[in-house]
């Protein structure tokens, strides 16, 4: 029977739909002139400018404070989110579901805004920690997704196999359970890291003067024209994600050979 | 009408990359038969259905349905219906609507799909559960619709994929009855793939055994396990003992003297006419076998006769199986038993046995391969 | 550990749900609230209950932002399901070990920097940029044409930020497609195309179905697309949003904006849950819990 060619070829659009923009962005980020049309020969001098540009390095400084923050308490308390969620099953769970599941669909700017009236009402101060707060929010329900999904393949017979040899409670916990769990709770975190790193909106919403995240300060050079240095930011940035990339991957292999 | 085949498969040969899926196969199939393509896994026989429904398309070859060639036809312009391996229902669709489909796909009006619809569900006894999708239904239920939604066609043809491996040993003995019952009721021709000997013997008119491609040998049930011509056939097909030797005489047309490595002289039948001095394998399968404390005193059995000990026991239940060194073979005999417990003295391991077998149950192969001999089954223990 | 199951569930429960209550479910039923108060000259929130707000939203101008928002998402959506159809099907059909150096390819994107892609396609469509260029040589445009600031560059972009998101469902549910049915409908008599649509489509719905609304949802809510390379005539409901909070400080309003895209988002979500309840399980399991 003969194939059809119609899905290889969408397909092959699509990649080169995803990757056409990258590539020429990658490839802009060492170009001497400024215009993305015209190669005017290798140059590192985007880097060079980046590197130099104090105001990045302040951004940076902050997405690393709150994305690390905010990774270490939605890995938390998503982990034990999703632990409860999976161990009991009554309608006080149900409602615990709702809470977790549907700040995944909601779209970002209704969050962003539902947070900034909160904070405003409450006549707090925006800042790094109204954007921790904010981050850690979007962040649980990913986590607990994630680990979730992880719990519904883990063999509980090893919990009972250590009770039955006489482990407690706090034993089994920190000695059996989380290190079984621990890629899962791991690919949560990455993911968690990830989106803290890489949210511009809700962050937009809730932050306030001196707290600019990288996404931020990217929005605002952007807003301004098309500075070569966003170029070279990007390419880093997407190298970064690469690794974070692989890394997950490699998670996700371990779990499956374990 | 004119024509006495259902369906011809001429020279078709079928390549995937550089493996050869099916090798130059020529076979005939005769208006409602009942016909097994029965092989290994990887012997081509489901490619060769799948070129018959229109999945695949042969590199070299033809196929014709009643004398017209449908080589290249797309599936759904066949007179061929299928029943699929796994059933192949759609989930979506009640049982009513799977049936169906072939109808509501070929524009048939409204009233006649309907009263159609209603003699099969009649047929296969599912009226009562017309209105439930596939996942509410057990596996043989599943099967019948299968069966039910090709036959609604009114094919030519059916093909028949595995269509019974995916359900337990009894339901699957129960639908093979079943099956034998809806091919004399439809009288169309039947094409059943199957890696399973049992159902291939059971169902059917004639069987073809694939292998690496080819058909190793095509004939009736009988014929096939009686008398197969190759170590293939007679090993995957039940289970036998070979031995190697060549003919040192030819008594008449019909019988030639043979020398076993290893063992002696034996009588064998000799249809084959296979010269004096050609090296040659044996083939004997295990319930041929006599055993004895004693030597016969019959001539005629003292012509295959041999002294041997037992080696292993294993009781079967419906009979038992011995291995029994015999010169410097290990020959796997078959015993059915009556009075089983009242026996005086049951035949033990290290008991010295006599061991004979008529003439006309040895065979002499036109074809063995060493590696066939992996499909035997082994001692249980090793001594 | 003389708790009762009872105690223990709501202990280990409270951690998260105090948070997700706190900063999620009341600062949602805020958006509500505020809409119906007044706003204050400096940016804040006044005392008192007012339908100011409300009268606000009947301003002509918005039922063209929001017919447009609306329109822009079932568009995006509408081509998003229509690529990723084919990519799930070519990659599900793909041998084993290259499937997940496919399923690699579309989520590096997904991983990708929102912003970075949105200033990709910045780049692109510069009026000295390549696309422009490529398009010049083609003489698909005049030299005069813009690509940016208009619907299309939106939508266009709409669709490169969301794609992946509609194919990983849609090959998801692919992938689970038993494709023996396509070969048993032309085996009853269907063409190829007829097999594809009565049987392959309604066996992926579940996919798409995901795939529809983690597309219509975000695109709906949509602010910085539009904001980069849309113009006046292509602003959406969240850009209107954002001007109501950064522009005039009017968060009443603002929130009311807000709570009319909550309605918004909820009516698409509420119809597939409902669905999703009628249509028996016979195609494929739910995927986990949800």
């Amino acid at each position: 029977m003969k194939r059809s060619r119609i899905p290889l070829v969408t397909m092959m659009l699509c990649l080169v739909f995803f990757y056409l923009p990258i590539v020429i962005l990658v490839v802009n980020s060492f170009n001497q002139s400024r215009f993305s049309s015209r190669w005017g020969g290798f140059s590192l001098k985007w880097y060079e400018k980046l590197f130099a540009d104090r105001s990045i390095w302040f951004a940076l400084k902050n997405t690393a404070i709150i994305a690390s923050a905010a990774t270490v308490t939605s890995m938390v308390l998503g982990t034990l989110a999703a632990f409860v969620l999976h161990r009991y099953a009554s309608r006080l769970q149900k409602l615990h579901y709702t809470l977790v599941y549907t700040p995944l669909v909601v779209p970002d700017i209704l969050m962003g805004m539902s947070l900034l009236l909160l904070f405003a009402s409450m006549n707090i101060q925006l800042g790094l920690t109204t954007i921790y707060l904010a981050h850690v929010t979007f962040c649980i329900s990913y986590v607990a997704m994630v680990v979730l999904a992880r719990l519904q393949d883990f063999d509980f017979s090893v919990i009972e196999a250590a009770q039955d040899l006489g482990a407690n409670a706090w034993q089994i916990a920190t000695g059996i359970f989380l290190p079984l769990l621990a890629p899962g709770i791991l690919a949560g975190g990455l993911l968690a890291f990830t989106l803290s790193i890489d949210d511009f909106v809700i962050t937009f919403f809730v932050s306030g003067p001196g707290s600019s995240t990288l996404p931020i300060r990217i929005y605002t050079m952007m807003k301004h024209g098309n500075p070569p240095v966003i170029n070279a930011l990007s390419t880093l940035l997407l190298v970064v994600t690469f690794v974070l990339v692989w890394l997950s991957q490699k998670l996700n292999v371990e779990r499956s050979t374990a | 009408m004119a024509n006495e085949f259902s369906l011809e498969i001429k020279n078709v040969t079928k390549h995937f990359g550089t493996f050869t899926a099916v090798d130059d196969v020529t076979v005939s199939i005769r208006q409602g038969e009942f016909f097994s393509l029965l092989g290994p896994s990887g012997c081509g026989k489901t490619t060769l259905l799948r070129m018959i429904a229109g999945f695949e398309v042969p590199d070299q070859g033809r196929i014709l349905l009643n004398g017209e060639e449908i080589t290249h036809l797309p599936p759904n312009r066949r007179k061929v219906n299928t029943i699929f391996q796994n059933y192949a229902l759609f989930p979506h669709l009640t049982v009513r609507e799977n049936i169906g489909y072939g109808l509501k796909v070929a524009g048939t009006d409204r009233t006649t799909l309907r009263s159609e619809v209603e003699r099969m569900l009649d047929l296969i006894q599912m009226e009562d559960h017309a209105d439930k999708k596939p996942a509410q239904i057990s596996g043989g239920q599943k099967q019948r619709v299968a069966i039910a939604r090709a036959l609604i066609n009114k094919p030519q043809v059916l093909l028949l994929d595995e269509p019974l491996a995916a359900l337990d040993l009894k339901l699957r003995q129960r639908m093979l009855i079943e099956l034998d019952n809806i091919h004399d009721e439809v009288g169309i021709t039947f094409v059943y793939v199957t890696h399973d000997q049992g159902e291939a013997m059971s169902l059917s008119d004639t069987i073809a055994v694939m292998n690496h491609g080819k058909i190793e040998q095509l004939g009736k049930p009988g014929e096939i396990y009686e008398a197969p011509r190759s170590s293939f056939v007679a090993a995957f097909i039940g289970d036998t003992n070979f031995f190697e030797g060549n003919v040192i005489s030819v008594i008449d047309p019909e019988y030639s003297r043979m020398k076993i490595d290893g063992l002696g002289e034996v009588t064998v039948f000799n249809d084959k006419h296979i010269q004096q001095g050609s090296p040659v394998h044996l083939s004997v399968r295990p319930e041929k076998f006599q055993l004895g404390r004693d030597r016969p005193e019959d001539p005629a059995a003292r012509l295959n006769c041999f002294e041997g000990v037992v080696e292993d026991v294993v009781y079967l239940g419906s009979h038992t199986r011995y291995w029994i060194k015999v010169g410097e073979y290990r020959v796997a005999v078959m015993k059915q038993h009556a009075r089983f417990l009242l026996d005086e003295k049951p035949v033990r391991w290290k008991d010295r046995l006599w061991l004979w077998w008529h003439a006309d149950d040895g065979f002499m192969l036109e074809q063995y391969h060493e590696a066939d001999e992996e499909l035997l089954s082994v001692p249980d223990t090793e001594s | 550990m003389t708790w009762g199951p009872r105690t223990k569930e709501t202990l280990l429960s409270l951690p998260s749900m105090v948070w997700l209550i706190g900063l999620f479910l009341v600062p949602t039923l805020l958006v509500f609230a505020i809409s119906f108060r007044p706003s204050t000259p400096f940016g804040g929130v006044g005392e008192g209950w007012t339908l100011e707000t409300i009268r606000g939203l009947a301003n002509p101008n918005y039922p063209t932002i929001i017919w447009r928002t609306v329109w822009i998402s079932l568009s995006t959506t509408a081509i998003c399901l229509t690529l990723a159809v084919p990519c799930a099907y070519f990659m599900a059909r793909a041998p084993v070990r290259w499937r997940s150096f496919l399923v690699m390819l579309v989520i590096i994107p997904f991983w990708t920097n929102f912003l970075i892609r949105i200033f990709a396609w910045k780049i692109m469509l510069h009026p000295e940029g390549l696309l422009k260029k490529f398009l010049l040589m083609l003489h698909l445009v005049e030299p005069r044409t813009i690509l940016m600031y208009n619907e299309g560059a939106v939508l266009l972009v709409l669709v490169y930020s969301y794609l992946s998101f509609a194919i990983l469902p849609i090959y998801a549910a692919t992938e689970k497609f038993d494709f023996g049915l396509l070969e048993a409908a032309q085996d009853l008599g269907a063409t190829r195309l007829r097999a594809l649509v009565q049987i392959f489509l309604p066996g992926i719905s579940r996919g798409m179905i995901t795939a529809a609304l983690v597309v219509f949802i975000p695109a709906l809510g949509s602010y910085v697309i539009p904001e980069i390379v849309g113009g006046p005539s292509s602003e959406m409901i969240g850009n209107k949003i954002a001007q109501r909070v950064f522009v005039d400080r009017n968060l009443p309003h603002a929130s009311g904006l807000s709570a009319l895209l909550t309605l918004a988002v909820v009516v698409p979500m509420l119809l597939v849950l409902m669905l999703q309840r009628r249509s028996p399980s016979g195609l494929s399991k739910p995927e986990g819990r949800a």
